[in-house]
């Protein structure tokens, strides 16, 4: 006995006519698969694939035979049903659990498509989501983020986007922006009745959204950092053991992807995981003053690479007693000193800021993990609690804040205007209003079955 | 039995406005008032116009509308509010005589051809299926015409409050018509009600001017309309402002006022509070300003602007009693509060038809709005599209990236306001491009072409407009050196500056150079007046933000020319959220720049709905 949910009518509304079929789990072979669906005609379709499954009460789990469109059974599985609204999507929804094979998941999906259904286009669950009001568009970007996370930090800013701590953020700066245009429409509109607006409180109002969009805006590069990873630069003279670094720890952490050349022969990159960070390492050419053409090449590119750098690891040969000169580094850069090879000089001390490492015993390996962590939390991704926003966010917010710091605070009526602007584009970014490229650039990212 | 064309029922400042423009378009118009001595009162504050106010004064009169000019004529004290502002929002006022602006108002509407006062109650309206064919008046007899218009104000279920005090009326010493309320309901219309209130009158020998601050009119007074060469100060009125004490006296009597007692349920409006109001909500606040404005020239009235209160005559007392100035003040008239019906939003169609009953036009505060100028816009328009309709011509329907008169007819018509609905220059999206300024280069060929302006006048304001273009293309086309003498000149001038070669126009963009002073010194203004030569200055400083407005009114025209077919299936659109789908059903926006207004509407929505009309709609 299939019963339709009460919402049935709502969720009408809402996506469309069609209901859609497809494999939320990865591509292959498995213990278990599983296949979403979802759409008004969703309780209609399970009536003809799967018996007795009951849409009328809340979430329901039931273990279920699963049958093709000739009726032959296909197999036993655990269907959940989740009546609309209170689904992913906002419409009455089913996930299917079934065993992991290709072909039995693409017969389940056919039995659906003959019932019916139609296969899912790459991000529409989520799109739904979007349509129904469940997420909003930076949720959305989150979900797509969730599930590419590799490293700790990934996944930790992509759930609490998710969660809906961007959101929040983009809903605090809306909000300014409001208090500033009230103000600014009070000024222009309320003089009749003796409500005065100090030119200076309109200044400071504006000044403040000012400050906060400046702030998120200032998250944009910990957020590239935290999905592309942060650039680690190795650099010291020929000798001074940077390869071997840089082996030994491509060879103890997780490696993302396996070391690749880089541009040139002589600086090589490999991705890192360290302590839940992504990192992007590089291993460059000696530096030392004279030498060939070659060596002059690699020296410069080398500094290029260090130019770049998020931060840079400096390694001096605990053998050898003269301090080498420091690279053309930017000042502010970040920098890790190293007494290199400290096994070749057991009783030599550090130095003061220097610190022992040695790649082949692992002498101050845990230092120096311990050193590009602290390094990277404080120093370079310091978030100050937020969540880093994406190149999409900072475009937009570029936008709004090229309009607010532009403006003149002592005409109320230009700064009225630019404030609409700004929140227009606010409303664009977090899909209040969404124009359709933005909706294709937010779900191009995904795959069938989100 | 008599028969007319068009009834007006009411004759305020919608319904002088409405019979004054059908009879001027040639239809028979009876309007039927009560009282024949209350036609076009003003019977709360003494002005017309002010900011967004004004702007629909300046539309009005563009349109050929009666409101500015007699404002001009009954006017006794006039200022331009934001005057320090940019031109998009300045707001013009005029303190009025109040007896003399009724006899203007009266002389001529009560002259125009075609139009006959009849002083009767309306009882009923008649219609024979779902149209509307005449009205009939207490005594039983029937006026029968074309089309009724109906204009009210606050006297459809009227209820005056004062402390516990209730009595029916619409407005103080007037009774209510309760009957044609009945009427309405009858005819399947919802009902809503809303609230508005008025301050005390005092005498004004009885107040302390010495003490308090004169506020003057406009050192150079303008007038509204373009049928008025000048008008001049004959008054001013004072300021004073409520002592901290009035929060205790206040507070010490909340309980016995109707307003926050629970006593009145109609919803007043938040952006015209009583003083009680205010107490309660903004408490920090240790004084409100308060106006005192001459209701007339030869009258004893003085209008207090900022104490309207519903609360027992003994508090009004000693509120204003506390007041700098106010100590001695004798009442001519306490405050009051008005409670009373008005037709909820989206039964009346744009052109102020009712959807239900073809040929039942409504306006002014039977809509919910609140104020003269509001009222009267309605008015005129509503007497036009009547007149149109008798004519079999098109109705007209300003768009509100054209007019605030379109912005008031979309929100007041459109949309479900749940407040008494007053115009402001933030309502209108297009703000900087429907200045008063702009108002007759806007409206009036409009007005010429329904026949409402003289054709004359219309030219000889193009005449201006084309004057003022000359003096900008002036201004951005010049280019000086700056050589010794024309540095010194600029800086004689502007007080600015010059290094580089440059144009008037730049120099004129800068915010902090005084406006007056290079509008009489410069070659490019000559033959303008100085109020023109402020527009010009203002306009190029709105620059880049004109630009934008513009392009994005044209995109809104575009989308206006879109129609949504009744019978498109709006309702199934995939990728469309609920909410937008729902008030895709429930409104049924004519065209897609009216579904883009629709709360929750997105671009992609849009484009999909777009989409969907592009293929030709799948009809349900």
């Amino acid at each position: 006995m299939v019963k339709a949910s009460s919402s049935g009518l709502s969720s009408d509304l809402a996506g469309g006519a069609d209901t859609i079929v497809a494999r939320a789990s990865p591509a292959g072979r498995g213990a278990l698969a599983l296949i979403r669906v979802s759409g008004t005609r969703t309780a209609e379709c399970a009536a003809k694939v799967c018996q007795d499954l009951d849409f009328s009460g809340g979430w329901k789990v039931s273990l279920t035979t699963l049958r093709d469109a000739g009726g032959e059974d296909l197999d036993r599985g655990v269907v959940i049903a989740y009546p609309g609204p209170r689904s992913y999507t906002g419409e009455d929804m089913l996930e299917i659990c079934v065993h992991g094979s290709p072909y039995l998941v693409d017969s389940v999906t056919k039995s659906f498509i003959a019932a019916g259904a139609r296969p899912a286009e790459p991000g529409e669950f989520t799109r739904r989501a979007v349509a129904n009001g469940k997420l909003d568009l930076v949720q959305a970007e989150a979900v797509a983020d969730l599930i590419a996370a590799d490293t700790a930090w990934q996944h930790r800013n992509a759930r609490e986007q998710l969660a809906g701590a961007l959101s929040e953020q983009f809903g605090r700066l809306r909000a300014s922006f409001i208090t500033a245009l009230g103000a600014a429409e009070a000024s222009l509109d309320y003089e009749a009745q003796g409500v005065v607006v100090d030119p200076p409180e309109l200044a400071a109002k504006l000044e403040a959204c000012r400050e906060q969009i400046r702030s998120l805006v200032a998250t944009a590069s910990a957020g590239a950092r935290i999905r592309d990873g942060l650039r680690v630069v190795i650099l010291g003279e020929p000798n001074a053991g940077k390869s071997t670094l840089f082996n030994r720890l491509c060879g103890s952490e997780r490696a993302i992807v396996s070391p690749r050349p880089g541009t040139t022969r002589d600086v090589i990159e490999a991705e890192l995981e360290i302590g839940g960070v992504r990192m992007v390492l590089h291993d460059t050419a000696g530096l030392r003053a004279g030498g060939d053409e070659v060596e002059a090449e690699g020296h410069r590119r080398a500094e290029a690479a260090a130019a770049a750098a998020d931060l840079t690891v400096f390694l001096w040969a605990a053998d050898s007693d003269e301090e080498p000169e420091a690279p053309g580094i930017a000042h502010d850069l970040p920098v890790i000193r190293i007494r290199s090879k400290a096994d070749l000089a057991p009783e030599g001390a550090a130095g003061d800021g220097w610190l022992r490492l040695s790649s082949s015993t692992g002498e101050g390996m845990a230092a120096f993990r311990a050193a590009l962590l602290r390094r990277a939390e404080h120093e370079i991704v310091d978030l100050g609690g937020s969540v880093a926003i994406a190149e999409r966010h900072r475009r937009a917010l570029q936008v709004a804040q090229a309009e607010l710091e532009s403006c003149e605070a002592d005409a109320p009526e230009k700064v009225a205007e630019s404030l609409r602007w700004a929140l227009r584009t606010i409303d664009h970014l977090v899909g209040g209003i969404a124009d359709d490229d933005v909706l294709d650039e937010v779900f191009g990212a995904f795959c069938v079955g989100k | 039995m008599r028969h007319f064309d068009v009834v007006v029922v009411g004759a305020g400042h919608a319904g002088c406005e409405a019979a004054a423009a059908a009879a001027r378009l040639g239809a028979a118009v009876a309007v039927v008032t009560l009282d024949r001595g209350t036609v076009a009162q003003m019977p709360c504050n003494p002005a017309i116009g002010g900011i967004g106010k004004g702007h629909l004064v300046a539309e009005i009169d563009a349109l050929g509308g009666l409101q500015g000019w007699a404002a001009d004529r009954a006017g006794i004290q006039f200022k331009t509010l934001n005057r320090s502002r940019g031109p998009a929002v300045w707001g013009p006022r005029a303190q009025c005589d109040k007896r003399r602006y009724q006899q203007v108002v009266r002389r001529v509407v009560g002259g125009l051809r075609g139009v006959t006062l009849v002083e009767a109650e309306v009882e009923g309206l008649l219609a024979e299926g779902a149209r509307a064919t005449g009205v009939i008046v207490r005594g039983g007899e029937r006026i029968k015409a074309r089309a009724v218009i109906l204009t009210t104000g606050t006297f459809l279920g009227g209820v005056l409050h004062t402390g516990d005090e209730r009595r029916p009326g619409g407005r103080l010493g007037e009774r209510p018509s309760t009957a044609l309320g009945e009427s309405l309901s009858d005819l399947g219309l919802e009902l809503r009600r809303f609230k508005t209130g008025t301050p005390p009158r005092l005498a004004r020998g009885s107040i302390d001017f010495e003490r308090l601050e004169v506020q003057p009119g406009d050192r150079e007074p303008r007038p509204f309309s373009w049928r008025t060469a000048e008008v001049e100060n004959r008054c001013v009125c004072w300021v004073t402002r409520t002592p901290p004490a009035v929060r205790t006296i206040i507070g010490d009597n909340v309980h016995r006022s109707p307003l926050l007692s629970g006593a009145i349920e109609g919803v007043g409006p938040r952006y015209c509070p009583s003083i009680e109001d205010k107490v309660v909500r903004f408490p920090h606040h240790e004084r409100h300003t308060v106006f005192l404005e001459p209701e007339g020239l030869d009258t004893e009235s003085i209008y207090v602007n900022g104490l309207s209160t519903s609360l027992p005559a003994d508090v009004q007392e000693a509120v204003v009693r506390s007041v700098p100035g106010l100590e001695g003040a004798a009442f001519l008239r306490y405050g009051y509060a008005v409670e009373y019906d008005v037709v909820a939003p989206l039964q009346v169609g744009a052109n102020l038809e009712c959807l239900q009953v073809r040929g039942l036009y409504l306006a002014g505060q039977l809509l919910g709005t609140s104020g003269y100028e509001e009222a009267a816009a309605l008015g005129l328009l509503a007497g036009i599209n009547a007149a149109q309709d008798l004519r079999g011509l098109e109705p007209l329907i300003p768009a509100r990236e054209d007019a605030y008169v379109g912005v008031l007819v979309d929100d007041v018509c459109g949309r479900d306001h749940r407040e008494p609905y007053r115009m402001f220059t933030s309502r209108a999206e297009h703000r900087l491009l429907l200045g008063v300024d702009s108002a007759r280069e806007r409206l009036m060929e409009v007005g010429f072409r329904l026949g409402l302006v003289r054709e004359a006048a219309f030219h000889v304001e193009r005449e201006r407009w084309s004057r003022r273009q000359r003096a900008r293309t002036a201004l951005e086309n010049d280019h000086i050196r700056p050589d010794a003498e024309t540095r010194a000149r600029v800086r004689e001038v502007a007080g600015v500056e010059i290094s580089a070669p440059t144009t008037w126009a730049k120099i004129l963009r800068r915010q902090d150079v005084d406006v007056d002073r290079v509008g009489a010194a410069l070659e490019a203004f000559a033959g303008l007046g100085r109020d023109d030569c402020r527009v010009v200055i203002g306009l190029l400083r709105y620059d880049g933000y004109l630009a934008r407005q513009e392009k994005e009114r044209e995109r809104v025209r575009r989308l206006r020319d879109i129609p949504i077919p009744a019978d498109v299936d709006v309702a199934s659109l995939p990728g469309v959220s609920r909410e937008v789908a729902e008030a895709l059903r429930r409104d049924r926006p004519p065209t897609l720049a009216d579904a883009e207004r629709l709360p929750g509407m997105t671009p992609a929505a849009l484009a999909i709905l777009a989409g969907r009309l592009a293929r030709g709609g799948e009809s349900r």
